[in-house]
């Protein structure tokens, strides 16, 4: 564990130290500086832990991404944004300080009227002109589905608009979520054989098929399925959708977690468990998931002494 | 006096299914008058008769059959007329004789097994009769065993109390209209101080005969029969005590759980705290008495060798375990315990549940059933977050599971006007009520199997007479000491054809009968768990 965690440390300050550079790089390129620039002045660095860095700048609101002709450039973000809005009138800075006070939340076109007191077809015209310049831009909101937010150009939308990791463009990846769940459930499984195989005493036996949340989390990140940056919170919530499964159970512990860059403090510790008993009984008879047990009685068009079912199960 | 006691908690499907069984079990007269008792309540012998166009002599021999199955009793109408009446209850524990003969050949063996198995057979037995008949029985299989091993088994099973006296008129009741039954405390588990039978045991022709009668009459003549003989046991009856029984089995269901659920030295753990409380609480008690660690560890069976740290962890583990069977209560003999029953029951039914509706509605369904277990209540918005399944998705399963109660809905209206846009629709599971509807599904089913049953045996009557037919010559040219090539030739009468098809049929019957004893495990875990709640 301990040397799992270091390898993740050097990576995280090699990621810091590449964002500096390629910052670094824009801030002499006042014009700003193509990718084919970066890569060229960073030849040691692949390819996706470039992109990676760049991509993580831009969300942060800290280059832009400008067309220079037909080249792509990254460009210093001004950092007064108010000054960006130079040159457009005064009802273009109402709307947009309007929406940059919402934040990464993002304001409906209903509130940023009331607000503005502005006519419908000009405020349209307004977020138009705003949208083209990407000042702002429009996201579709998960709660309300077809309700569009706008929100400043480069931020990042909140969990609540995008639905969190589990959306993609308002859709809910069902998909994703079942591989998680499973390869979630796989690891605790694993543990839990791993510790009922072992000769330790009964407590100790126990207490190693736990497996804290944040190690369910390196896990999966180690794993590399996922396409977006997972939280430890979002596999809590792909563990919780594991007790509902029956699967798994969840006791909160006080002690520090297995990892030595958790916090001491509560540690949420899950652990793969069986069912308390054998499939019901009834479900072994037919009558148990028969779909048309309430039309069914002797003498009736469906009758015990006619069913297909009982015959098909009896010759089975 | 019975009527309003009857009356409750009956169904379509319960009394259908009680006339199924009594019809299988003790033939078609007996079934109309327990079905005419079950339906309608107490009924003096004359008006039961009345009603169901049977002659009173009829009647008579059936409830004659029922109050010694232990499924009719009789009582003083308050205007001074004796009634009968059945219980359900009891009629529905038919489908259950066979665990109970297989709990006791567990237990006590082969003698085990049959003396159980002659009892139920015959609702209730002098001592002498059963360990005669147990004897004869064992030595015509082959095995030498005397009397007073029978004996000793018998015995083993009054102390452990799976069998327990018949109450008893008073002697000096012979002329009363109506005789009080009684037992007093100290009497239901004593065991005669003889069993001596004075003339003779019962031979093989009489055996032969009351075994081989089916009609409700045998049970009355054997009667006599029996008392021609003068055993020094004379009018001390035994019976089984189902509830021991009954309590058996759910320890044995708890014991499986905690193997399950921890290990299985845990289980043993379990399994020797409720035997030092076996004997001290009944089937209704919610928990046991605390049981110290230091009892168990001088409890638990010599072949375990589980050092006293080892057994102090595993009460750790299974007082912290989320089931909740085993509480600490204290810190007297080095930590005392209980058992607690009632936890137990749910948790066996929840699990039950849960089961059910994996298999009925599949895994996301399970999912969302097993959010609104554990959080109570939720709205549909919130079934989805938790679950973590697409709206739409969400919505179809939870609908559908609505539609066949397994979850059910309550509005809470913010207004009084009880607009529906402004009323929360907060979904939960009852686990009461899932059980009920359960119960009675599993009433149903078994009534299906049991009908289907039926239907295959009159579908193949024919072929099973000639068999019956064809092995019964055979056996008799055998003991007349014919040669295998007669016998072989009488035996080919049988076509290959028909061969295959009464072995066909004969593993559809033991399909069925396997089925049905499934069916009724679920029935028993449901009814525990009822029962305990029902007494909170
Ligand atoms: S007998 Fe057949 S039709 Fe009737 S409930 Fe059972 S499975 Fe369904």
């Amino acid at each position: 564990m301990a040397a799992d965690n270091i390898v993740i440390k050097q990576e995280v300050t090699d990621a810091m130290n590449l964002e500096e550079r390629i910052l670094e790089m824009c801030k002499e390129e006042t014009k700003g500086v193509a990718d084919v620039y970066i890569k060229q002045q960073l030849p040691h660095i692949d390819a996706q832990q470039r992109v990676k860095a760049i991509n993580r700048l831009l969300s942060l609101g800290k280059i832009d991404l400008v067309k220079q002709g037909s080249e792509l450039l990254y460009r210093l973000k001004d950092p007064s944004s108010i000054s960006k809005v130079k040159g457009v009138d005064n009802q273009e800075r109402l709307v947009y300080q309007i929406i940059e006070e919402a934040g990464n939340k993002g304001i409906w076109i209903r509130d940023i009227r009331l607000r503005s007191n502005l006519l419908l077809t000009q405020l349209n015209k307004i977020l138009k002109t705003l949208e083209s310049r990407n000042l702002i831009k429009a996201v579709k909101s998960v709660g309300a589905s077809k309700r569009k937010v706008y929100m400043l150009f480069n931020l990042e939308p909140d969990r609540s608009v995008t639905g969190g990791a589990w959306y993609s463009d308002q859709d809910f990846e069902s998909e994703f979520v079942e591989v998680l769940n499973q390869q979630c459930y796989k690891f605790l499984q694993q543990k839990a054989d791993l510790a009922a195989d072992s000769k330790l005493d009964p407590i100790l036996r126990r207490n190693q098929s736990y497996g804290s949340s944040e190690d369910v989390w390196k896990f999966i990140r180690e794993l590399g399925i996922s396409k977006v940056e997972l939280a430890v919170e979002d596999i809590e919530t792909i563990l919780n959708t594991l007790i509902y499964d029956g699967k798994v159970e969840m006791t909160v512990s006080l002690r520090a977690g297995s990892t030595s860059s958790g916090t001491p403090g509560q540690v949420k510790l899950y652990r793969a468990i069986r069912p308390l008993t054998e499939p019901a009984g009834i479900m072994r008879v037919p009558c148990g998931v028969c779909p048309v047990f309430n039309q069914c009685y002797d003498g009736g068009t469906i009758s015990p002494s006619t069913c297909i079912y009982m015959k098909e199960w009896m010759d089975y | 006096m019975f009527a309003t006691e009857l009356d409750y908690r009956m169904s379509v499907c319960q009394i259908h299914l009680c006339s199924l069984l009594i019809k299988e079990h003790f033939g078609d007269i007996v079934e109309k008058v327990c079905t005419h008792l079950i339906q309608n309540g107490a009924k003096p012998l004359r008006v039961a008769a009345q009603e169901t166009g049977l002659k009173i002599d009829q009647v008579r021999k059936a409830l004659c059959v029922l109050v010694q199955h232990n499924i009719a009793s009789f009582g003083l109408h308050k205007r001074g007329f004796v009634e009968y009446a059945a219980s359900v209850e009891q009629v529905l524990l038919l489908v259950r004789y066979p665990r109970y003969i297989y709990c006791a050949k567990t237990l006590y063996g082969d003698a085990g097994e049959l003396i159980v198995e002659e009892i139920l057979q015959h609702g209730q037995m002098r001592m002498s009769t059963v360990v005669g008949r147990v004897t004869q029985r064992l030595s015509e299989g082959g095995q030498s065993v005397t009397n007073d091993h029978v004996k000793g088994k018998m015995e083993d099973l009054i102390n452990t109390h799976f069998l327990q006296r018949v109450p008893a008129p008073p002697p000096d009741n012979n002329k009363a209209a109506f005789p009080e039954l009684t037992i007093s405390e100290r009497d239901l588990y004593r065991v005669p101080a003889s069993i001596e039978v004075t003339r003779g045991e019962s031979d093989t022709s009489k055996r032969k005969r009351s075994t081989e009668d089916s009609d409700p009459q045998s049970s009355s003549k054997r009667l006599k029969i029996d008392s021609e003989e003068h055993a020094a046991d004379e009018g001390i009856l035994w019976h089984l005590n189902f509830d021991r029984f009954h309590k058996y089995l759910l320890d044995h269901e708890i014991v499986q759980a905690v193997s399950r659920r921890i290990d299985w030295n845990a289980a043993e753990v379990v399994r020797t705290m409720l035997r030092i409380s076996e004997l001290s609480k009944g089937l209704e008690d919610k928990t046991s008495h605390p049981i110290s660690l230091n009892d168990t560890m001088r409890n638990l069976p010599k072949e375990n060798n589980m050092k006293f740290g080892v057994v102090e962890q595993y009460f750790k583990l299974l007082s912290d375990d989320q089931t909740s069977i085993v509480t600490k209560v204290g810190e007297t003999g080095g930590g005392s315990y209980t058992l607690d029953f009632q936890n137990a029951c749910k948790a066996l039914v929840v699990s039950t549940i849960e089961s059910v509706v994996q298999e009925r509605f599949g895994s996301k369904s399970f999912r969302i059933f097993k959010t609104l277990l554990l959080k109570k209540y939720l709205e549909q918005k919130q079934v989805e977050e938790f679950a973590l399944i697409p709206a739409k998705e969400a919505k179809e399963l939870l609908y559908k599971m609505f539609s066949e109660h397994f979850v059910t809905m309550q509005e809470i209206p913010r207004t009084p006007d009880h607009a529906p846009s402004r009323t929360f629709f907060l979904f939960t599971v009852d686990v009461s009520q899932v059980s009920r509807m359960l119960l009675e599904r599993c009433y149903k089913s078994l009534a299906n199997v049991i009908s289907r049953r039926a239907f295959e045996t009159k579908e193949n009557k024919r072929l099973i007479e000639k068999s019956q037919r064809v092995e019964a010559i055979a056996a008799s040219l055998q003991s007349h000491g014919a040669d295998q090539s007669q016998t072989a030739e009488v035996e080919d009468m049988i076509t290959p054809l028909e061969k295959n098809q009464l072995e066909k049929y004969r593993s559809k019957m033991s399909k069925l009968e396997q089925s049905e004893l499934q069916v009724d495990s679920t029935i028993f875990t449901l009814g525990n768990f009822l029962r305990l709640e029902s007494d909170s």
